[in-house]
């Protein structure tokens, strides 16, 4: 099977001050279709930098990112703006859905940045907001939309255009125990059932326990990348996970 | 595209107040030009008329040596045979009547005393034919066809220097066609108030013959056309100028606005007040819109953030950015014109008088004419600033970083 994701040596720093601080440092690891990947870590760990990366929003500073085989990290803004509207849905933390939009408009944007005729999209949007179970709320706005409700409108969004790849920064974060779990049962059902292949950084034990494999960052390194199964059962961890840092080489992913 | 468009126009009405504020001030900016421009329309086209009515008439007919050289002697780049001419522009199109003129001066004098006069003499049938009426203070017109001495009419500032009044004689001297000096005796019959002191001072009207007689000359000056209808004046222009060009004597068809000096010094003028007046509108907006704008995508960062993760192309969010700009100028335009414009029916039904303005006696009616062009042309000004406003706000928008802005709090 082919790689969906491939980070190579990357390398993410930021200026501060006089200096630079190493948000990301020589990371390495591999995705294929169809995974239910979680990225954990403390704040600050590197995760969202890691997102940024995966999801073409930010250019490393060394490496390369591979996305669908092609290097995103040489690739101009234009072009990149297109591998982002074609191949990737984003679930926010903060939902970050535009509040003047109903829920089914907000569901139909990415395709209107595809230019798909009006017919298609009401179609797409309706089978969308039905898959997460908001079809009797497609006409409300966000404001009018518990917190559960619209992150189901944001993974409706992020799902509807049929990308390659959702990226889901932090997506039950904001969220209380029900909605978190409606969330992550909604997420893994579409996994299985689309064979989607799904990204999130997450501190949700709950997420973390659905997830099929796990990359834990810790300083801007990888310092675990397995299957879930033993993850409750780990004795290290890092910041919030309690551990020490693993000094494990960042490379092979758990699904090759 | 129209989901962009609504997408737009909800944002506009995102912030209820802020809008409110930008479309008062974008409304009043174009209310206050459209009654500013209004009121100086209304100016402008009594001026107009009043100019035309007060004798200057729609089209001037004099021949082509009188623009060529100055006269050595009176009446000497005069029409000859003025009837015909008249005959031909008398059967045009629109054409009300024609009205021969003498303009000349001399000395008047009542025995004691002497001043210089600015004469005008005219056939008072015709003028009469044509609304021009001498805006009289005292007395009678003239007659048209006098049984007794020549009649005269005098400016209010003349009779009050010769110290005469209505009945009273006075003696006019000027030189002749010939070169000699000549005098008659004329009666007055009436005081005239133009509404111009200096015009006053030196006024003097007599008959067509009675002018002949002293200037010894058949020749008229030139021949003043009136037409049903000022806005008819390049229409009968074009018409007549063919025609006048088959006639022995050359002459040439001048419109109403080549002649009138003092109309177009006061619509330069105002015209200019009135730009100045648009400029200060248009910074007005811009500037407190680049502020108005800028704010709005300060708090929208995140959201353009998210747009353009999604894969929102930069151009589009720069096209939103100036599509809300231009919506909030098109209604702000609207409010402004049905603002202005019921605001300018409310000043006309007050019946509201401005003092007199400089150089005249008489005060002004203060009336705002509700014109299209100025409609347009406000709500275009309005409307450009705006989007003009817009860009500084979205560029900066559509330049953001995703990472930062979707970080943004």
């Amino acid at each position: 099977m082919h790689d969906l994701v491939a980070m190579e040596e990357v390398s993410r720093k930021f200026p501060m001050d006089h200096s630079y601080v190493n948000a990301l440092d020589h990371t390495n690891f591999r995705v294929v279709p169809g995974e239910f990947m979680a990225i954990a870590g403390p704040s600050g760990s590197g995760k969202s930098t890691l997102l940024n990366l995966i999801g073409c929003i930010d250019k490393p500073t060394t490496g390369r990112v591979l996305l669908d085989g092609v290097d995103t990290s040489t690739l101009k803004t234009t072009r990149l703006t297109a591998l982002r509207r074609d191949k990737i849905g984003f679930v926010f933390q903060t939902f970050n859905l535009i509040p003047v939009f109903t829920a089914s408009e907000n569901v139909e944007f990415p395709l209107l940045l595809q230019g798909m005729p009006a017919q298609e999209r009401r179609d797409r949007v309706s089978v969308a907001l039905d898959s997460v179970g908001l079809t009797e709320r497609a006409k409300h706005r966000p404001d009018l939309l518990s917190g559960g409700e619209r992150q189901r409108v944001a993974v409706a969004r992020a799902i509807v255009h049929r990308p390659a790849l959702v990226l889901a920064d932090e997506p039950t974060a904001n969220l209380d125990t029900r909605n978190a779990t409606q969330l992550i049962d909604l997420m893994r059902d579409l996994n299985r059932r689309l064979g989607l292949t799904f990204i999130f950084s997450t501190h949700d034990q709950r997420l973390l326990e659905h997830a099929d494999r796990i990359v834990e960052l810790c300083d801007g390194r990888v310092t675990s990348d397995r299957k879930s199964d033993s993850l409750s059962k780990r004795g290290q961890s890092c910041g919030s996970f309690s551990c020490s840092r693993l000094e494990m080489s960042s490379g092979t992913g758990a699904g090759h | 595209m129209w989901k962009f468009l609504l997408l737009a126009f909800r944002n506009v009405f995102r912030n209820r107040r802020r809008t409110l504020m930008t479309l008062t001030m974008v409304g009043g900016g174009v209310a206050g030009l459209l009654l500013v421009g209004g009121f100086f329309a209304f100016m402008f086209r009594g001026l107009r008329e009043s100019t035309i009515n007060n004798g200057l008439g729609h089209l001037q007919i004099y021949t082509a040596n009188h623009f060529r050289r100055d006269e050595t002697r009176a009446l000497e780049t005069g029409i000859d045979h003025w009837q015909q001419v008249a005959g031909v522009v008398s059967s045009g199109r629109h054409v009300r009547g024609v009205a021969p003129r003498i303009e000349f001066y001399g000395i008047i004098s009542n025995g004691v005393k002497s001043s210089v006069f600015m004469g005008s003499a005219v056939d008072p049938d015709s003028e009469k034919g044509l609304g021009f009426t001498p805006r009289l203070t005292a007395g009678r017109d003239l007659d048209g066809k006098p049984s007794g001495e020549m009649e005269a009419l005098i400016g209010t500032g003349v009779a009050r220097s010769m110290n005469v009044k209505v009945g009273d004689g006075l003696t006019l001297l000027a030189v002749t066609s010939d070169g000699a000096l000549n005098g008659v005796d004329v009666q007055i019959v009436g005081l005239v108030n133009t509404g111009y002191k200096e015009v006053d001072d030196r006024y003097l009207r007599i008959t067509l013959p009675s002018a002949q007689r002293l200037l010894q000359s058949d020749r008229v000056t030139n021949l003043v056309v009136g037409l049903d209808a000022t806005e008819n004046t390049d229409q009968v222009w074009a018409e007549l100028a063919p025609r006048l060009r088959g006639l022995p004597q050359e002459v040439t068809l001048k419109k109403w606005v080549e002649l009138a000096t003092y109309y177009n010094q006061v619509k330069t003028l105002f015209s200019g007040i009135f730009l100045f007046l648009g400029i200060i509108v248009f910074f007005m907006v811009v500037m407190s819109s680049v502020n108005t704008l800028l704010m709005a995508m300060l708090e929208r960062t995140r959201e353009i953030g998210t747009m353009l993760a999604m894969g929102t192309p930069r151009s589009w969010v720069v096209g939103l950015f100036v599509l809300e700009a231009t919506l909030i100028g098109v209604l702000g335009a609207l409010a402004g014109v049905v603002g202005g414009n019921l605001i300018g029916t409310m000043l006309n039904h007050a019946g509201l008088h401005m003092p007199p303005p400089p150089g005249l006696t008489v005060d002004l009616a203060f009336r705002v004419l509700h014109v299209p062009s100025l409609m347009i042309g406000s709500s275009l000004l309005v409307i450009s600033s705006l989007a003009l406003a817009s860009i500084l706000p979205a560029v900066r928008a559509s330049r953001l970083q995703i990472a930062e802005a979707l970080a943004h709090v």
